[in-house]
């Protein structure tokens, strides 16, 4: 089955309303519970009054920071690396507030209509601090007086520095023809899945258990940090991720609202139940990617880049996360060499606090800032030579061999030729003739660009480099039922991407029976002692390769049962369609199983009765953390990508059409091709949206105004293409060889966009170092070039 | 509290409601019908669309009383697991859904495209008609093709699902 | 975000409408509910009393008559946006409607409730301006009609007296010789619209345009009246690039944009320009169009 297009397993619960979401489930005496949140993004807390709110008639409780203290432990972001501040917080703000959104109060009342109306009940005594919005003003390095700070025991606002080097720039720098000194902006946005994150958490006081559901990445951890604040023995800990509306890396954080829930879920005889509205999502959930790289660029006139030294300032809002709001700019910096081989490569990280919501995942995990950076450069490097954008590319790449490669930063790619998958993309694209459309429509007077990226994707890496807890590796439970129907239950948790298939899928070719005959399920730590949760596109190469190695156990053990009931060596056992044979002995695959439950007079002397096994795998390689030298491998294995997009600008509106998008992708061995380009397809749509559409955009004073889906875009049925595809298949070392999926196109479709974007606006003297490219930012980026915007700008064909 | 009448999927009901409660949480909290989401409450997400009377409308922005003595149509009522509507079996072959969240304000509101298509439609028409209805997961294109494969199986069969009555049966 | 409390009628008549808005100023109607409703899940809207006029039976009409469209205030823009006497009558009031929202919202959004609405970058408002269209109200004093123009007065705010409903609006309908458009820019489908631009302009049988009525969307407090900058188109007989130019500058500057997320009041001005450059061929091409094959459509 692993390479067919099936359709999926968990379709028809979807498509008939039948799928459970957090918000559908209706434990009985189901209390709701609404969240008052900082109006201001600065500002210390004097005092909340609730008496109001507690007196209205439908009101369970109410409660604050002070209420909750002793009743929790704080949160921490746990990673503990040289150069990042230590910082303790709790679920709800306590003396000071540090953005707009940020829990004050929580209400539980019969219904969320009540509980709002409470919230209104509620009084704030806030006493207003200055607000800081933007890192170089939070730095101090704006020329300002010196700014507010958000954590005043720090003496600055700089939660993190570290930095590192491989080889020397300096040198690079005496030997270039030439040195870019540019500034890369990359803006806010949010990973938005349509269903925001939320908590429903019950309290059985009898027995000392907590259940609570949570629409999250990872439950088994989110066990672990519940079991901590709760304050609870982590066995009377139960979590439950539901089905799950999407997360994208929105949902693999612990969120403060989660913690809330559980801790509430202690103090009140009912459950609870809380889901984000989308304001809240909007507003309150962590947001992502904004970073400012300064970067210089050492290079000689042939194209070649000698060396790379930048400082990623990440602008962090308020790093008040569990599992750290740094995380993604260490991966920024790890992966910014991409698949060129630079040797003089330095990096200066800067984590900085502003007033605004804490950064946060989303797909890609730091990475379309790294690869939008070093795309860029690519870019900026052809235009000062002269040489063609993809000869800039030939001359940087990577070598073929040896492999595996080590990237400046540590980063050991296993991956196959760069250079023969740009050439492929090429060739498809047929880049010659897209250089001749571009000049014929410049004489035409329209703005067409053509745009490259190549890709290097870290996939499947360690827990611990991040949150300094929790590990790389995966489990998965496989059981066979006395009817021969198959159990598996995995530590990954789907969002969306289609486990129960993929799963399914994997096992069905292992145990050779029909799929239907397979069930998967996840989420829920009562059925599997631990697991690391869907992030970082580790679900094919960690939980495909646990569920091989679980299903390739039973396997051996079904194979030696069934020799014995054949009386035949177990060498001589072949397994089809579900039935071992040898010879004209047949067995059928219940059969094997009725025996090792139910005839166990049928098993080999001295074997177990049963046939379930809680299998574990760890893909290994990545590290856990740096080494001395800083050096870090971030993934266990690595997908590759070259894309392509082909753009067309209306210079009157701004607006950007993309007139095509390919890709070239290779995640290793593809398991269900018809999911994958649903990745891929569905990927890209995010990637447009990040540099088209979508931006999160505070005022000087902190203030959201982009806090409903009227203000903040993203992509809807007319703005996106049908992106052409192409997957190559080179399997990695990894367990079934897989390589990981879902996230090349997020990464490097800005890219892409953006460097045809840059192309096409090349006659206008526009040069793009920005990832905000919407309509506004294009006209603005026109003008700024000196150039009145023209009315009789051709109008784009649609 | 007002005690309002409604035709649910075919179901006659009758469920005391605050004014002031949506459609969609009437739906959701009150008949337990789950499948009818809401992603945004503003109007601009389409997860929450249901038929009031065989029209698609956004139930974060009706308030349950404006359906007293009408007919609601949710996804529920569309088809089943064994007799998936061919919308449903669409998105399904197509893979046009991934979390599944807009899923259900998707297909109702693809009914009522696919209802109209007299024939006509082409995939620029499909997204102007859907564009109503937000997806973060798939990139869209596979709810299009499922869009236009569903219309080209039902061109010969009427668009209404059968249970879904029409306003006279409603009245009377 | 849920709304907060309110009590709720739904009356069967105007007269009836009218007598509750009389007697309760903090009583707000509900007609589509496609822009009130959201503020209200919000909480930036809370008004103790909803009115629902959805069940008047009297409002809900659209007739053809002496050659104009008449529009009961329930008339949904779906409704405008297919129907072929609409089409007939006034064909950019259907294009307008096409450009409002999504199609679940134009399925409940009604002419009424838009213009009471009154925000500035609603189609419906800047095609009605276009048209010249007049709108008839009843309050406590009786009934009144007044020309759309009179209706707007800001940012979300009408002339109307507190009491008053909006009962029907009267749309001259088209005449053979008038080229018609409505575009606008917004970042993707079914958004409020940053700019948008409606004009009709009339061309004699000799070529020669004898009036030009335009108005422009989301660029002021209200749609804005375009006809004085472009009065300059009366009496040419051709469309030349150089008074496009010119026309298109004239109403950069009788706008009075302000500026929002979208863009600055410069950008708007542009992006006005831009719009009518496009446009205005575009209706003059259909007023040629229109004249040659005797008026129809």
């Amino acid at each position: 089955m692993i390479g067919e297009r099936v359709t999926r397993k968990e379709d028809v619960r979807f498509l008939t309303g039948a799928g459970r979401y957090l918000a559908d489930l209706r434990p009985a005496g189901l209390k709701h519970a609404a969240i008052l949140r900082s109006p201001v993004a600065h500002a210390r807390v004097n005092g909340i009054d609730t008496t109001a709110a507690k007196a209205l008639p439908g009101v369970v409780a109410v409660f604050t920071a002070a209420d909750l203290k002793e009743h929790s432990r704080p949160l921490s972001h746990r990673l503990a690396v040289p150069g990042i501040r230590p910082l303790e917080w709790y679920c709800l703000a306590d003396e000071k507030v540090r953005y707009v959104g940020e829990p004050l109060a929580v209400v539980v009342a019969e219904s969320r209509y009540v509980a709002e109306d409470a919230l209104e009940l509620i009084e704030l005594d806030l006493d207003e601090l200055d607000v800081v919005t933007d890192v170089r003003a939070s730095l101090g390095d704006d020329g300002e007086e010196s700014a507010p700070l958000l954590f005043e025991e720090w003496g600055d606002n700089v939660f993190y520095a570290g930095g590192f080097a491989n080889g020397d720039f300096d040198a690079a720098v005496a030997r270039a023809d030439g040195v870019l000194r540019e500034t890369i902006a990359h803006h806010r946005i949010v990973g938005l899945p349509l269903e925001g994150h939320g908590a429903c958490g019950h309290f059985d006081r009898t027995r000392g258990e907590l259940l609570l559901y949570s629409s999250n990445q990872q439950p088994h951890n989110l066990r672990t940090v519940v079991a901590d604040v709760t304050a609870l023995p982590l066995e009377k800990v139960r979590v439950i991720a539901p089905d799950m509306g999407g997360g994208f890396g929105n949902k693999q954080h612990f969120h403060r609202e989660e913690l809330l829930i559980a801790v509430v879920a202690t103090l009140v005889p009912d459950p609870v139940t809380w889901s984000a509205d989308r304001s809240e999502s909007l507003t309150g959930s962590v947001q992502s990617r904004q970073q400012e790289h300064d970067v210089e660029v050492a290079y000689r006139s042939d194209g070649r880049v000698l060396g790379v030294r930048t400082h990623v300032i990440a602008d962090l809002g308020s790093p008040t996360l569990y599992f750290s709001s740094i995380g993604p700019a260490l991966i920024t910096t790890s992966m910014l060499p991409g698949t060129y081989d630079i040797e003089a490569f330095e990096y200066r990280l800067t984590g900085v606090a502003t007033n605004k919501p804490p950064m946060g995942a989303y797909r890609g995990f730091g990475q379309p800032q790294a690869n939008f950076t070093i795309e860029r450069v690519m870019d900026l490097v052809a235009d000062a030579t002269g040489v063609d954008p993809a000869d800039v590319r030939r001359r940087n790449m990577v070598p073929d061999a040896p492999r595996p490669y080590f990237s400046a930063t540590g980063n050991r790619y296993d991956t196959p030729s760069f250079h023969e998958q740009m050439e492929v993309l090429l060739d498809e694209l047929d880049y010659p003739a897209v250089r001749r459309d571009q000049e014929e429509a410049r004489r035409e007077g329209r703005l067409v660009g053509v745009g490259l990226a190549n890709l290097v994707e870290c996939s499947t890496a360690n827990l611990f480099g991040f949150c300094s807890q929790f590990g790389g590796y995966e489990m998965a439970s496989v059981v066979v039922q006395p009817n021969g129907h198959v159990s598996i239950n995995c530590g990954t948790k789907s969002q969306g991407q289609g486990h129960q298939t993929i799963y399914a899928q994997i096992a069905a070719d292992v145990l050779t029976i029909p799929m239907s005959a397979i069930d998967v399920s996840d989420g829920d730590t009562a059925l599997l002692p631990h697991g690391m949760g869907t992030w970082g596109s580790r679900s094919a190469t960690a939980g495909g390769g646990v569920v091989l190695k679980g299903t390739r156990q039973i396997r051996d053990k079904m194979t030696a049962i069934a020799a014995h009931m054949l009386r035949v060596d177990g060498e001589e056992v072949e397994l089809s369609e579900g039935t071992f044979s040898a010879g004209a002995g047949r067995v059928t695959f219940a059969e094997v199983a009725h025996a090792a439950y139910l005839q166990t007079f049928l098993l080999p002397p001295g074997m177990d009765p049963g046939l379930a096994t809680i299998a574990s795998l760890d893909p290994g390689l990545a590290d856990p953390f740096p080494d001395a030298t800083g050096r870090m491998n971030a993934g266990s294995t690595f997908s590759t990508a070259a894309a392509a997009a082909v753009v067309e600008i209306d210079a009157g509106t701004g607006q950007v059409v993309i007139r095509s998008f390919r890709i070239v992708h290779d995640c290793g061995t593809v398991i269900n091709p018809l999911l994958l380009d649903g990745q891929i397809q569905g990927g890209f749509a995010q990637a447009l949206g990040a540099v088209l559409l979508e931006e999160v955009v505070h005022d000087a004073q902190g203030q959201p105004l982009t806090s409903t889906l009227l203000d903040y875009l993203i992509p809807s049925f007319s703005d996106v293409p049908r992106v052409h595809t192409h997957h190559r298949e080179h399997p990695s070392e990894l367990l079934g060889g897989f390589r990981g999926a879902g996230e090349a196109t997020t990464i490097c479709g800005p890219s892409a966009i953006a460097n045809a974007v840059h192309d096409a606006l090349g006659p206008l003297g526009v040069r793009v170092l920005q990832t905000n490219l919407s309509s506004r930012s294009i006209r603005e980026m026109i003008r700024s070039a000196g150039v009145k915007p023209d009315p009789f700008a051709r109008a784009l064909a649609s | 509290m007002r005690e309002i009448a409604l035709l649910v999927n075919g179901e006659p009901v009758s469920v005391e409601v605050d004014p002031r409660e949506h459609l969609a949480d009437v739906l959701r909290d009150r008949l337990g019908l789950t499948g009818t989401h809401k992603a945004c409450e503003q109007g601009a997400c389409g997860a929450c669309t249901v038929h009031l009377d065989g029209t698609p409308v956004l139930s974060c922005l009706l308030f349950a009383v404006q359906a007293d003595n009408r007919s609601v149509t949710t996804v529920e009522g569309v088809g089943t697991t064994e007799d998936l509507a061919p919308i449903q079996r669409a998105l399904s072959e197509r893979h046009g859904l991934q979390c599944g969240f807009c899923t259900p304000g998707m297909i109702m509101q693809a009914l009522d495209v696919v209802g109209r298509a007299n024939g006509g439609l082409t995939p620029e028409r499909v997204r102007h008609e859907m564009s109503g209805n937000l997806c973060r997961c798939t990139g869209y294109v596979s709810i299009v093709d499922a869009v236009l494969d569903a219309a080209a199986e039902s061109s010969s069969v009427a668009a209404v699902p059968d249970n879904e009555p029409t306003q006279a049966e409603v009245s009377g | 975000m849920r709304p907060a409390r309110f009590d709720y009628l739904a009356p069967t008549s105007v007269a009836d409408v009218v007598s509750v808005l009389g007697a309760d100023d903090s009583a707000k109607v509900l007609a589509g509910g496609q822009s009130l409703v959201p503020l209200m899940n919000l909480r930036l809207a809370a008004p103790t009393q909803l009115v629902d006029i959805n069940q008047v039976a009297e409002l809900d009409f659209l007739r053809v008559a002496d050659g104009d469209l008449h529009l009961g205030a329930l008339i949904r823009h779906r409704r405008l946006e297919f129907d072929p006497e609409v089409a007939r009558v006034a064909p950019i009031l259907a294009e307008a409607a096409g450009l409002i929202g999504h199609p679940q919202v134009r399925n409940r959004g009604t002419v009424g409730g838009s213009l009471a609405h009154s925000d500035p970058s609603a189609e419906l408002g800047c095609a009605l301006l276009a048209l010249d269209a007049e709108v008839t109200v009843q309050g406590g004093t009786g009934r009144r009609s007044l020309p759309i123009a009179e209706l707007f007065d800001g940012f979300f705010t009408t002339t109307l007296e507190d009491d008053e409903l909006i009962c029907q609006v009267r749309v001259p309908g088209t005449v053979p010789g008038r080229g018609w458009v409505i575009q606008e820019y917004a970042p993707r489908a079914g958004d409020f619209a940053v700019a948008s631009v409606a004009a009709c302009i009339d061309l004699a049988p000799g070529g020669g345009c004898v009036r030009v009525r335009a108005a422009a969307g989301g660029v002021g407090p209200t749609p804005i009246d375009l006809g004085s900058a472009l009065g300059e188109l009366v009496g040419e007989t051709e469309l030349s690039e150089g008074l496009l130019r010119h026309v298109a500058s004239r109403a950069a500057e009788v706008i009075r944009p302000a500026a929002d997320l979208r863009a600055s009041a410069e950008d708007r001005r542009d992006l006005l320009q831009v719009l009518l450059v496009r446009a205005l061929p575009a209706a003059w091409t259909r007023a040629a169009g229109s004249l040659s094959n005797g008026g129809a459509r």
